[in-house]
Order: structure tokens, then sequence, then C-alpha cells
């Protein structure tokens, strides 16, 4: 039954979501259910009945001009010569694996890059010179690293490149693999987030704690502090760069075809018009820039996440436009 | 023993279909394996071939649709009845059939 559903779906995906379309989608299902069931009935296995179904189930060109698609038939059939790439699930399962090996070593990369400067805020009782040379190491270790780390990431992910050059489509049930999968992701995620949210406010605590005891001479409360910011912010790269991947497949079907509707809950915010569409593209990553210059230049982490709720108001508004 | 040319037997899909309504409506599946029954599985009409006719029908005005609930599973099916122009377009088949037929017979020969 799955296997029916699944190549009924196919068949479909790449045509535009109409009423015409969605119905004439529905009947067919309707029919091949009930031949389905009755060759069940009649002791027929599963696998026979499916190839039964398939085998009588004809050919969508058929259709074309009770569905208002002919010239979109001509077009697909152009475009499937051009190279119309179907990524099957393997190779999603794969892109999936990349994707989250990738989003945790920018994460681990964004984590040293915070905590780079943490050289300079350690005192042994060492003379001005050693700490210097030791800041100095310390830091260029650290930056190196998270260098390497994000040459790693794009390295891995630079096979998936296609995926945004090419018109690319995966099947029904692929589209259900991604979508069980970031419901399965989506606890985990708010956890991630929520703790994120949480390490950046309370990360003044051990400034205020130590430069009570210790008075404001020592830098072990910064350096604290920037560990704890470094987590959160691991914390919240990791968790949308994921989640990022699970979007980046479910967006691949063509927007307006059947396709694009595989997954019922698939949140897509749209704007109405083009042009802020195309500015809306780097909205978030524009925010998160305004909150770490904010927060590192100011150092008021305990209240710069306040730019994270302003934010999507705003986005709010400007849907609306 | 040849199959049927889907190309000769697309012109009378119509016909098999008013034929299976004319005496109570009925749906998809319903007339897709009667009409497997009575032309003796020499005949197997394809889920789009089936659903072609049924939007062309419709649109001409020769079947009503609409949609009913199965007491057993209740899910939705969709039900065609035939009209009464529908009625007057059968018989026209018909005719137009017995004379095709009538005109073909001349020129085939058996056994040849």
């Amino acid at each position: 039954m799955e296997t029916i559903r699944n190549y009924l779906e196919t068949m479909f995906a790449r045509l535009p979501n109409t009423f015409e379309v969605q119905k004439a989608k529905d009947e067919l299902w309707q029919m091949m259910e009930d031949k389905y069931a009755e060759l069940i009935e009649d002791k027929k296995t599963e696998n026979e009945a499916v190839g039964i179904v398939i085998s009588e189930f004809g050919n969508l060109d058929e259709l074309a001009d009770e569905l208002g698609i002919s010239s979109f038939v001509i077009q697909e059939n152009r475009r499937t010569a051009d190279g119309f790439r179907n990524v099957t699930l393997a190779e999603v399962k794969d892109y999936l694996h990349d994707k989250t090996r990738a989003a945790y070593a920018v994460a681990l990369g964004v984590f040293l890059c915070i905590v780079s400067i943490c050289g300079y805020l350690l005192n042994f009782g060492w003379s001005w010179r050693v700490r210097n040379v030791f800041a100095v190491s310390f830091m260029f270790l650290a930056v190196s690293a998270a260098v390497g780390l994000f040459l790693f990431s794009n390295y891995i992910m630079g096979r998936w490149k296609f995926l945004g050059e090419r018109a690319c489509s995966v099947d029904f049930a692929t589209a259900e693999y991604v979508h069980s999968q970031r419901e399965g992701f989506r606890v985990t995620r708010s956890m991630m987030v929520t703790i994120g949210v949480i390490l950046c406010i309370l990360s003044v605590l051990p400034v205020v704690i130590v430069n009570s005891l210790f008075g404001w001479s020592s830098g072990f409360g910064v350096l604290l502090m920037l560990v704890i910011i470094g987590i959160g912010v691991f914390l919240f790269v990791a968790a949308a760069n994921v989640n990022a991947g699970f979007a980046t497949i479910l967006s691949l079907n063509a927007r307006g075809t059947v396709g694009a509707s595989f997954v019922p809950s698939q949140k897509q915010v749209t704007y109405k018009n083009e042009r802020i569409s195309q500015v809306m593209s780097v909205y978030w990553q524009t925010v998160t820039c305004i909150y770490l210059c904010w927060s590192f230049l100011t150092f008021d982490w305990h209240i710069t996440w306040i730019v994270w709720v302003v934010a999507a108001l705003v986005q709010q508004i400007i849907k609306a436009l | 023993m040849s199959s049927i040319s889907s190309d000769i037997i697309r012109g009378y899909n119509d016909t098999m279909i008013l034929y299976l309504l004319w005496d109570a409506p009925s749906y998809g599946y319903e007339i897709s394996k009667q009409i497997k029954r009575l032309s003796e599985e020499k005949y197997v009409i394809k889920e789009t071939t089936l659903y072609s006719a049924f939007t062309r029908l419709e649109k001409n005005g020769f079947v009503e649709s609409f949609s009913e609930h199965v007491t057993v599973s209740g899910k939705r099916r969709t039900y065609y009845r035939i009209t009464e122009q529908g009625r007057q377009y059968y018989r026209e088949k018909c005719e137009e059939w017995t004379l095709t037929k009538e005109v073909v017979e001349k020129f085939v020969k058996e056994g040849v």
C-alpha cells in the first residue's frame, strides 16, 4: 500500500498544485485503493497486488488535457532531458549525515573563535612578556583550529553543492523520511536553543561572583563568561545548521507543485513582495551579526538577547506588508 | 492472439462507461472491473484512461458526479450517474458503431 501511495505521489510530484490536479490524484488513489483491496481479498500476495495496480495505472500524459497541463508536460519533458536530478533516499541520508557533521564542526569553530582571546585573561603570575607570548599563541592555535574546522565542513559539504545549483526533487517516501527525522530532532533542537539562551543570559553571573570575591582585577570571571557564551552559541549554531539541512531537502521540490506539499506541516515563510523576499533571505544572518557585534562591543549579554525577540516581531510585521 | 489497439478502442470507452451506468450510478473501480469482466479480460482499462473519460463525459454533461461515504471504511468515494443527454449520446454512439462495424466488416477476410 505504501509502495502504491509513493508511486502515485511521485508521478504527481512535479505537477502544479491546482484543484484539478488534486482532484485527479484523489480519484486515481480511490481506484487504486479499491483495486488493491480486492486483489488482496482474492488471495494475491502484497507484491503481486502492487505489481498489478501499478502496471494497470496508465500514463499521466493521457490526463494532460483534462488537467490543463499540456504545456506543462512538454516543458517538463524538456526539463527532464536537461538533467532534472532526482535525489534518492540513500543520498538524502548521506546528506543529512554530512550536514550534521558539518554543523557541529562549524559550531565548534565558532566556539573556538569566541574563546580564542581567553589567553589574555589568564593570570598565573607570569611576567608580562610570557603572558603575552602565551596569549598570542593560544589565540593563533584556537583561530587556526577554527579555520581548519570551517574548511573541513566546507570540504564535506562540497559534494552536495549541486543541490543548490541544479533543479532537484525528492520523492514522497524521502520527503516523509526527512519530515519524521525533523520531527524527531524538534525536541533536541528546542532544548539546545533554550539551554543556549539560558547560558547567554546567565553568562554575566561568573563575572559578578568572581569580581565580588576577588576584586575587579581578576580576568577569571570574564574568561568563564566567554566559555559559557561560547557553549551557548555552539548550541545555537549547531541546532540551526542541523535544522537547515532538513529545510534544504524539503524545499527541493519546486514551489507550487504537488511535490512541495508532500509534508503538510512544512512551514515556509513566504513574503508577498518579491523584492522583500530577496532582502529577507539574509535577514537572520544579519540579526545574528547584530546580536554578536552588540554583545561583544558592550558585553551586555544579559540584555542583548532581546535582539531575537525584536527580530521575530519585525519579521512578522514585514510578512504582513 | 493479438491485443486490442488502444487507438481504436479509445473512441468507445465512453460507450462502455455509459452502458455500465445505464441502470444505476457506479464508481471508478467498479466500472473498470465490469469492463474487464464483460470483455472476458480481453480489455483492461487503465486508471488514467478511465479518469480522463470521466472528466470528459462530465464536462460534456453526459454524466454527473457525486461523492458518498462508503459505509464499511468510512472514506468518501466519487460516484457517477448518467444524465438524459448521456443516454442520448449513448444511442448515437451505438448507431455510429453499428454503421462502422457494417462498413469495416465488408473489408475483413476470415482466415487469410
